[in-house]
């Protein structure tokens, strides 16, 4: 099960400029993909396009080819896509639908849309909730959730219509430090069950946490590709438009001056590692970031 | 802990009541009042269709408070413009320098309050014992598009979420130096700092939620499946019928034989 | 020159919520600190007593001595500029430029003062060739920096940034910083809100930690970043930066920032990394 796209270059509704350029990629179950780049670099456009959502909903004009399972779904409707590549976008409130009073009917809403059977429909609720560790928000309403709450939800709503492959466009960007845990957390369960995630983010403390590989995007076209730990090392990346991690960024400070030492590099590496693993606050998913 | 799939059964046997029951009788009891002006048929239906209900329901207290701050100032203004210049005004009951209230005034002051009253409280118990939501599921099990559906549920939250982001906009002005507090000229130079950004800002929003919308299937054609639905009853049914026969009946009886 | 005060203020929004619970605070004219603390903490609330926004429900505000409760908001925005979080609640004009001249003309500006101060401001965020464009033709994050060249433009002796690098790529974080370095050089007071306890270590002087509407951390990064610190900061879910963590593990002391630990191993001589 993969998502291919192969010289996709796509062009928004009259813009001289082409948004992105002959795109390359493929996305195995679950593998984690990170994707950096600068702002305007064409990352949340790749996001709409690989979604369905670009042209068929903002317009302009796709080339190339989007398969899935080797069939190009390139300019599919939306819906038709929805079971298969979910989407999942910055803004926490946004993405909420709106009519649903408690979040198990927002996370019903997506599969309620599919007419899959009332109990499918159950099922699937219920299973993303737990997948998301939100169950004991069921009842809540979902206007009245912390950032990262909602942002959990948004996840949940769309992972209930069973789709193979999830796009991220920057979940944790207007989350707080508690919030992008929540997030952070929940993204590595993902991928632990299967789903394959593409992760577009400015943190790449979280992308180096989670990706197994990375793309850096720049001007609309992929200008660095690799396993995570040699792209995210890059000395090319700052020059990219793109903060390297903290660990990267210390050890080449500490290189620079001449300090690196196997003892040194020995505690940046359990630093980190505690400082990912660390519980931090009151560490529960439900509990953590509620609504004042 | 329970599946909250459907919403827990409802406290009271009003609210248990099918959500376009509760909005017929809403409306019914309204334009009944109207139809029927005077004192003594409004007044009834204010007992029995509105503060009834709402004490069964447990939400009398709260039915009171919601009506009152939505109908006071509307009702001080009726019943003032009424006492001290209606028309036709002949029982004198006061001089207050050039100012005159007539007991005529008085009373036809009152009969309005008293229909404003039917209808806000009919509206403030519908939505005091009814789900948000329930109405448009219910509606789509009626057929009713899913679209049309959404529309009408979505434009309830809207008004409040446009009143929150002006109020976020007011504040990012005066942050700016944008004198909301003087004058009235000061206050006419903030219309366009404030109301731009709640357009623009809205439209951009729009866009966004309909790139959220799509990308759950909602632009997919046909039936939804609906999580729950609201239970009904042939009860029900004839009662929805016989509050909207008994309207044109009301009217009819006022016309031919008066009512009191 | 501007000193803020704050004396045991307290607010409760309407409804009864409490986001400010005696919070005591002296900033003194020049400094530069960053707020830190979970979203809900009291951070934005905080920094609205400041220019009048929101009122204390008790406790007093001072702005340069003088008790702002006798002030509008209005005048009160002469001395302090605050640049809200979300670009798209306030920006109105059809102009790059329009849009920076509001902040200045509602204060006063006016004429060679008013261009001087908006070409200033345009050219600190790097937005001096898109003076004619319209804002909605901007990026986001370039909207977000239009709104911070709005408020710099007002030429107020303190300047409040709310959440300024989010959503910033880096070269957005690195023109913050360049801005916030020419603001100190002017001897304006600069307050940030900040997620990014790494930015926050490196380029503020103070930091004050909030919770639950308190002030539970106040002083230097390596006041505030050094483990007998860290179970504060992390009951409000903050995380310390990674080479405070790493000079801990060493024994090398408080290193909140990359540079504090490359001179702190440095003047072991390579000792301390045996151990």
């Amino acid at each position: 099960m993969t998502l291919v796209a192969e010289g996709l270059s796509y062009r928004h509704a009259g813009a001289s400029r082409v948004a992105l350029r002959d795109i390359n990629l493929s996305l195995a179950d679950g593998e984690v993909v990170g994707v950096v780049g600068a702002n305007e670099a064409g990352k949340s456009t790749l996001c709409l396009v690989l979604a369905g959502l670009a042209p068929r909903v903002v317009g302009g004009q796709l080339a190339g080819r989007l398969l899935i399972d080797g069939e190009d779904v390139a300019g599919l409707a939306p819906h038709r896509l929805a079971g298969r590549v979910g989407i999942v976008f910055d803004d926490p409130g946004t993405q909420l639908s709106g009519v649903a009073v408690t979040v198990y009917e927002e996370v019903a809403f997506g599969p309620s849309n599919l007419a899959v059977g009332r109990a499918e429909l159950i099922e699937r609720t219920e299973w993303a909730l737990d997948l998301l560790g939100i169950r004991a928000l069921a009842g809540r309403d979902p206007a009245r959730l912390s950032g990262g709450q909602q942002q959990l939800v948004a996840i949940a709503s769309i992972l209930a219509m069973r789709p193979r492959h999830l796009v991220l466009d920057e979940p944790t960007a207007q989350l707080d430090p508690a919030g992008t845990a929540l997030v952070g957390e929940a993204l590595q369960r993902l991928a632990a069950s299967g789903v394959s995630v593409l992760l577009v983010e400015h943190k790449t403390d979280l992308v180096e946490r989670l990706a197994s590989r990375v793309l850096v995007l720049d001007g609309g076209r992929v200008a660095l590709e690799g396993p995570a730990s040699d792209v995210l090392v890059d000395p090319r990346l700052p020059g990219l438009g793109v903060a390297p991690p903290a660990r990267v960024r210390l050890r080449s400070r500490l290189a620079e001056a001449g300090l690196e030492s196997p003892a040194l590099l020995e505690a940046i590496a359990a630093a980190s590692a505690a400082s990912v693993s660390a519980p931090q606050g009151p560490a529960s998913a439900v509990s953590a970031g509620g609504p004042a | 802990m329970p599946s909250p799939e459907t919403p827990a059964p409802a406290a009271t046997l009003w609210h248990r009541l099918n959500p376009l029951t509760k909005l017929v009788a809403a409306i019914a009891t309204g334009v009944a009042a109207l139809i029927a002006g005077g004192l003594l048929i409004p007044l009834a239906l204010i007992a029995g269709a509105v503060l009834l209900p709402a004490a069964s329901a447990g939400v009398l207290p709260r039915l009171m408070r919601a009506v009152l701050v939505l109908t006071l100032p509307l009702a001080v203004s009726v019943l003032v413009v009424n006492l001290l210049f209606f028309p036709a005004g002949q029982d004198v009951l006061f001089r207050l320098g050039p100012l005159t209230g007539t007991a005529d005034g008085l009373r036809y002051g009152v009969e309005v309050l008293v229909r404003l009253l039917a209808l806000s409280g009919g509206v403030t118990l519908f939505y005091l014992t009814t789900r948000p939501g329930d109405l448009t599921l219910d509606l789509e099990r009626r057929g009713v598009s899913p679209r049309v559906a959404f529309v009408a549920n979505a434009s309830i939250g809207t008004v409040p979420a446009i009143l929150e982001r002006a109020e976020a906009i007011t504040q990012a002005q005066r942050a700016r130096g944008l004198d909301t507090e003087g004058g009235l000229l000061a206050r006419a130079r903030g219309i366009v700092p404030i109301v731009g950004p709640v357009i623009l800002g809205a439209i951009a929003e729009v866009e966004r939620r309909t790139l959220a919308l799509e990308a759950r299937g909602f632009g997919r054609p046909g039936r939804r499946t609906l999580l729950w639905e609201p239970p009904d009853s042939g009860a029900q049914r004839a009662a929805r019928w016989a509050m909207v026969l008994a309207l044109p009946l009301l009217a009819v009886l006022r016309a031919t034989v008066g009512l009191p | 020159m501007t000193e803020l005060r704050l004396e045991g203020v307290r607010f409760d929004y309407p409804g009864g919520v409490r986001a400010l619970d005696g919070v005591d605070l002296v900033i003194r004219p020049g400094e530069r600190v960053a707020l830190v603390g979970q979203n809900g903490s009291g951070k934005t609330t905080l920094v609205r007593h400041l220019d009048g926004l929101l009122r204390p429900t008790a406790g007093r505000v001072l702005v340069g001595g003088v008790d702002a409760a006798g002030l509008t908001v209005a005048r009160l925005a002469r001395t302090v500029g605050l640049a809200f979080q979300d670009p798209d609640s306030q920006v109105f004009a059809s102009s790059v430029r329009a849009e920076v001249s509001f902040g200045p003309r509602n204060v006063g500006l006016r004429g060679a003062t008013l261009q001087a101060a908006v070409d200033w401001a345009l050219e600190s965020v790097g937005l001096a060739g898109e003076a004619a464009t319209n804002p909605f033709d901007l990026g986001v994050s370039r909207r977000k920096l239009l709104t911070i060249a709005s408020v710099l433009a007002m030429g107020t002796p303190v300047v409040i940034l709310d959440e300024p690098t989010t959503g910033q790529d880096l070269r957005g974080v690195l023109r913050i910083e360049s801005i916030l370095d020419g603001l100190t050089a002017q001897g304006r007071t600069v307050i940030a809100i900040t997620h990014d306890l790494r930015f926050a270590a490196e380029r503020f002087d103070r930091i004050v930690g909030m919770r639950a509407g308190k002030m539970i951390l106040d002083g230097p990064p390596e006041t505030v970043f050094a483990a007998s610190a860290w179970p504060a900061l992390r009951t409000t879910w903050l995380e310390p930066p990674l080479p405070a963590l790493v000079g801990e593990r060493l024994g090398l002391g408080s290193t909140p920032t990359d540079e504090s630990l490359v001179a702190a191993v440095g003047s072991t001589g390579g000792a301390a990394l045996s151990g």
